[in-house]
């Protein structure tokens, strides 16, 4: 086992190191720079530009700029960026990350929870006529033209009803006079929603052994009440209390974007899952288990949709993986600046520093992912704990 | 007379399928006494399962159970609403399946998937009763008690199935069926097995369906039995009669293809043939391809078909009772 | 081989055929799709018969140099500054049907409440032209049929090579197992960890996207990552089972063993990824398109671009022949592939299946 780690971890350093090179070199090789711009300027002193150039150590020669990049990323130092400058990406980074975190992963899990459901209730109608009909719409919904789909959704609720804001995520004129950042609040939004997931999460699995079935939906659903209530209370006082408004400024710019990427995202899900319990159902175990009298509805939830559920974790991780690469899109149609407009921007204005230090953020993500990925599937599946251990 | 627990009259139960109807059960009688065990035995597809699963209802979504019926300790149970059968289910009657390998959900312990069958039938019980109770349940079965703890994957063939049948006797049930319990099994584990299924049964009183495609189990389990052929029941009655005297050709023909250990050497008698599509009609006798004294009336279906009584329980086809 | 054994497999190849055939015609989802599928390549085969027969004027209906030239009478209005009026409510609402605004006809003799006439683009659907004209006066229809026909060829080229690609790295890493098979997972990962859509940035950038290029990129791109992973766990499959076994120690060279034993089992696999991929390659393209990255004379992307740059997007249902049809069909065509995919699962996976 450990030395299976030591391997892996080992690859991926190899792999990673790979990774930075080859980027570095791909965006250098770009045609342009960052500061082509002054050039437009007419007014501009005679070695403006070039002394520019001096300044960001642009002017020396490639290999020894990538040789300093790489020296200085492992000692932590990822420069300025040019466009944002004297921001560190770092910076940049940390103040954009939680406004795509907060809506994705709000996005993320609804779209999950919804999927599962559906897909599981799809599979288990299998045959019946609104069960095709529901199956067809959920591919369609798959596979509908997102800008195309997210730009309409944006005019009809924006700006023919009215109801819900076109773009960005807060209105400017309630946040004048505010005492905080949006990063502040944002934070604090991203930890009330993990705080409140945790809970019910670790109520779910005190509950897990308790013997009645009513007993144990019971506390399960007290639990939640018991979460709204704290959540009343919370936001109700202090500190939060200030925090409030914006928060709710924030939440309700939240909605639709939140809303249209569900809409999407949740077929994916739906459909795989209605794919992995259809087979599951033909099992010799379903039938045991409908022989021994047991519900419908336990046997799809208990017996089928537990082993269905693997497949499904190993997308939503893989989904996690790609939620700032999905990110850009919708940051583009909402005006929402998160880390998705912030690579998009830093790649067309060619700012080095800043894409390097997104990419390399990404990169590390997706190759933790991948690797937990394949940790998760050995622990849900008991029988690859086994063998990995034996 | 010991009471009927369990009473099947014209039974008829068809499959719905892309070529056509196939019958797979076709105007089943028998009746299984209290504590007793019955047998029913016949080749692979002559619908012997067909048969157990209609008992439950557990049939596959395209079958249909056209008429019959079938009454378990007087209650009948066609006609019964999908609750209604569910509280039977496991109570009343229990199965012990073919292939006990995959009747175990892998990713769930095995002491938690007997507690929840318990926990349908019994929802008052506390864990440590249920507890208890398998305890009870796997030292009957002859298994460790740390299996309780284990995953299917982690037990060897022979202890999977002892675990189901300790799965099938959790809820106390009225009627025990096993469907080839020991078919997968080598023939060591399988003497251990059969003992096993015999001690419990006397130990409990138990009604037992044994189902088996193998004369020789057949006869050392039952006290009751039937032979089938072809989604029918050609002859029925006490084992030991139906050996000693078989009345129907394919019965006779089913006892002398079995080698003994004893005697002779002698060629075996295999039987020529296939048995006949389910899907076609029938005409005549379903046998009569295949046996070795047909007559004009077997082949054109002249003679009635039906079960007549030649000796005391004992009962076979018209037909060939009278060719002999 | 002797002919009769040629004989024996093209029988037994042909009822494998028809067999798979009833078994696809049983899905109802597949059946949805191929027919959906089978209308798109009716319209992308449409297009060329309707020029080469004649039936269409090539100069008025090409979609992207055609140019309708009929000029209509139209009531010149002066649009009110305050909203709203007894004629019109929104200010969306002026100038109707049947009418332009006063500030956009630039002849000074003309005043309002007199007819001019012009050429109105872009123009509302009619007996001419099915589904209207752009603002460019090119038949709507005809740019439907044409972006048809680049979907299809896109689509299906970067299925094909992502699906080899896959297919054959991902046998390879499945047999041979070790260092071979630790090198293609960390090249895959390095694959994924690339952020798709700044990617394409990137490389628009260096290479002018057309079509034939745009294809081979998102095959390589889809060809190298996840998939190569999800062939290689099914090859494993195979790789285990009994026959491989014995054509080794029969004395198969490994590149037979691969290729004639393990690369036709996991080809339904491969087939079933090449229908998905599809639907991946022909959403790529339409975003890329969108977003004005693509060097595509036009394409249902394209065309919902240029409809979003020239403003006609938020102006609702007014113009709705130039947003509905070509994201509806971009949304069918790929849903239609799916389903086909989705079909062809149910052949394959018996347990899928409904009877």
């Amino acid at each position: 086992m450990a030395k299976y780690l030591f391997n892996r971890a080992l690859q991926m350093f190899f792999v990673f190191f790979i990774f930075l090179t080859s980027s570095y070199l791909l965006f250098n090789a770009m045609p342009g720079n960052a500061f082509q711009s002054l050039l437009l300027n007419p007014n501009l002193p005679p070695d403006a530009y070039e002394k520019t150039l001096a300044l960001y150590g642009l002017d020396k020669p490639l290999i020894e700029r990538l040789q300093l990049y790489i020296v200085n990323f492992f000692k932590g130092d990822f420069g300025y960026s040019y466009i944002y400058f004297p921001k560190s990406p770092v910076e940049l980074i940390a103040e954009r990350l939680p406004r795509t975190l907060m809506l994705f992963s709000i996005v993320n899990i609804f779209a999950f929870y919804t999927g599962f459901l559906v897909g599981k209730i799809l599979a288990w109608r299998r045959g019946s006529k609104s069960e095709t009909w529901i199956t067809i719409t959920s591919v369609f919904s798959y596979t509908v033209f997102y800008p195309w789909f997210a730009l309409l959704m944006l005019y009809f609720f924006g700006l023919k009803l009215g109801w819900l804001p076109i773009g960005k995520f807060l209105y400017p004129e309630k946040w004048y006079d505010a005492p905080f950042d949006s990063d502040v609040i944002f934070v604090n939004m991203i930890w009330f929603t993990v705080i409140v997931t945790i809970i019910q999460f670790i109520a779910y699995v005190l509950t897990r052994n308790i013997e009645s079935i009513s007993i144990r939906r019971n506390i399960r659903f007290s639990s939640f009440i018991l979460i709204l209530i704290g959540s009343y209370f919370y936001w109700g006082t202090g500190e939060a209390l200030i925090r409030r408004p914006y928060a709710a400024d924030i939440a309700y710019h939240m909605i639709l974007p939140v809303f249209t990427v569900t809409l999407l995202a949740f077929a994916g899900t739906a459909l795989l899952t209605r794919t992995t319990m259809m087979e599951v159902l033909k099992e010799d175990y379903i039938l045991t288990a409908r022989a021994k009298g047991l519900s419908q509805k336990r046997i799809r939830d208990r017996h089928a949709a537990r082993t269905a559920l693997l497949p499904v974790v190993t997308s939503f991780i893989f989904t996690i993986v790609t939620i700032i690469d999905g990110s850009v899109l919708t940051e583009q149609i909402f005006s929402w600046p998160g880390m998705g407009q912030l690579i998009l921007q830093a790649v067309l204005r060619e700012d080095i520093p800043v894409a390097m230090a997104t990419f390399s953020f990404l990169g590390i993500f997706a190759l933790v992912a991948h690797f937990l990925a394949d940790i998760s599937y050995a622990y849900l599946d008991p029988r690859i704990r086994i063998k990995s251990q034996g | 007379m010991q009471e009927n627990i369990l009473e099947v009259n014209n039974l008829n139960m068809h499959y719905e399928t892309l070529g056509g109807e196939v019958a797979a059960v076709k105007d089943i009688t028998f009746h299984v006494k209290k504590g007793e065990s019955f047998g029913l035995v016949g080749e692979s597809g002559c619908g012997k399962t067909s048969v157990a699963m209609s008992l439950v209802q557990l049939q596959a979504d395209n079958a249909k159970i056209s008429s019959g019926s079938i009454k378990l300790d007087g209650q009948e149970l066609i006609g019964l609403s999908e609750n209604e059968l569910r509280s039977v289910r496991w109570d009343g009657i229990s199965i012990v399946f073919q292939g006990a390998m995959n009747a175990w959900n892998p990713v769930i312990k095995i002491g938690e998937q007997i507690r929840e069958a318990i926990r349908e039938h019994y929802p008052n019980n506390s864990k440590l009763q249920n507890i208890e109770k398998i305890k009870e349940l796997f030292e009957m079965v002859g298994l460790d008690e740390s299996i309780i703890d284990r995953f299917p994957h982690e037990l060897s063939g022979g202890m999977k199935q002892r675990a189901v049948i300790a799965l099938a006797l959790s809820c106390n049930p009225k009627l025990v069926i096993a469907d080839e319990p020991t078919t997968a099994l080598d023939v060591v584990i399988q003497d251990q097995i059969l003992n096993e299924i015999k001690k419990v049964q006397d130990l409990l009183g138990l009604s037992l369906i044994y189902i088996s495609h193998d004369i020789a189990v057949i006869a050392e389990m039952t006290e009751r039995m039937a032979v089938m052929y072809a989604g029918r029941i050609v002859e029925s009655g006490p084992t030991k009669n139906i050996f000693s005297d078989p009345k129907h050709a394919y019965t006779r023909a089913l006892l002398e293809s079995t080698p003994s250990v004893v005697g002779e050497k002698v060629k075996l008698n295999s039987l020529d043939g296939e048995p006949p599509s389910l899907i076609d009609a029938e005409i005549g006798c379903s046998f009569s391809p295949r046996c070795s004294k047909p007559t004009e009336n077997c082949k054109s279906g002249k003679s009635e078909m039906g079960l007549i009584e030649v000796a005391n329980g004992h009962f076979a086809d018209k037909c060939c009772v009278e060719c002999g | 081989m002797s002919n009769s054994e040629k004989e024996a497999r093209k029988k037994i190849r042909r009822a494998a055929i028809n067999k798979n055939w009833s078994l696809f015609k049983q899905s109802r989802l597949g059946i949805v799709g191929l027919g959906i599928v089978l209308f798109f390549a009716f319209l992308a085969i449409l297009q060329p018969i309707l020029f080469l027969t004649g039936v269409w004027n090539e100069a008025v209906y090409d979609p992207v140099v055609g140019y309708e030239p009929e000029r209509v009478n139209l009531l010149v209005v002066e649009c009110p500054q305050q909203y709203p009026t007894e004629k019109y409510a929104e200010p969306n609402d002026c100038p109707a049907r049947g009418e332009v605004n006063k500030v956009l006809v630039f002849d000074p003799s003309v005043s309002v409440g007199d007819y001019y006439e012009t050429s109105l683009q872009p123009a509302p659907p009619s007996s001419k032209h099915i589904l209207g004209t752009d603002s460019l006066g090119r038949d709507i229809f005809s740019q439907l049929m044409e972006g048809s026909q680049v979907a299809f060829l896109l689509g299906l080229l970067s299925a094909t090579v992502g699906v080899a690609l896959s297919t054959v790295l991902g046998s390879i890493a499945a047999f041979f197992g070790g260092r071979v098979d630790a090198y293609l997972m960390r090249q895959s990962d390095l694959v994924l960890m690339l952020p798709f859509l700044p990617l394409l940035f990137i490389i628009s950038a260096f290479v002018e996207l057309k079509v034939w290029h745009l294809a081979v990129v998102l095959g390589i791109l889809g060809g190298l990552g996840g998939s190569v992973i999800t062939i290689k766990s099914a090859a494993l499959q195979v790789k285990v089972k009994p026959f491989v076994d014995s054509a080794r120690i029969t004395g198969g060279s490994r590149m037979r063993i691969l290729f004639s034993h393990i690369l036709p089992n996991v080809a339904p696999l491969a087939l079933l990824f090449m229908v998905f991929s599809v639907t991946g390659a022909i959403a790529s393209e339409s975003v890329l398109s969108f977003l004005g990255l693509l060097n595509i004379d036009m394409s249902w992307g394209l065309m919902i671009y240029l409809s979003q740059t020239d403003g006609y997007i938020f102006s609702g249902l007014k113009y709705w022949w130039l947003i509905l049809p070509a994201g509806l069909s971009v949304t069918f065509l790929a849903g239609g592939f799916y389903l086909v995919g989705r079909g062809l699962d149910e052949v394959f996976n018996p347990r899928l299946r409904e009877r």
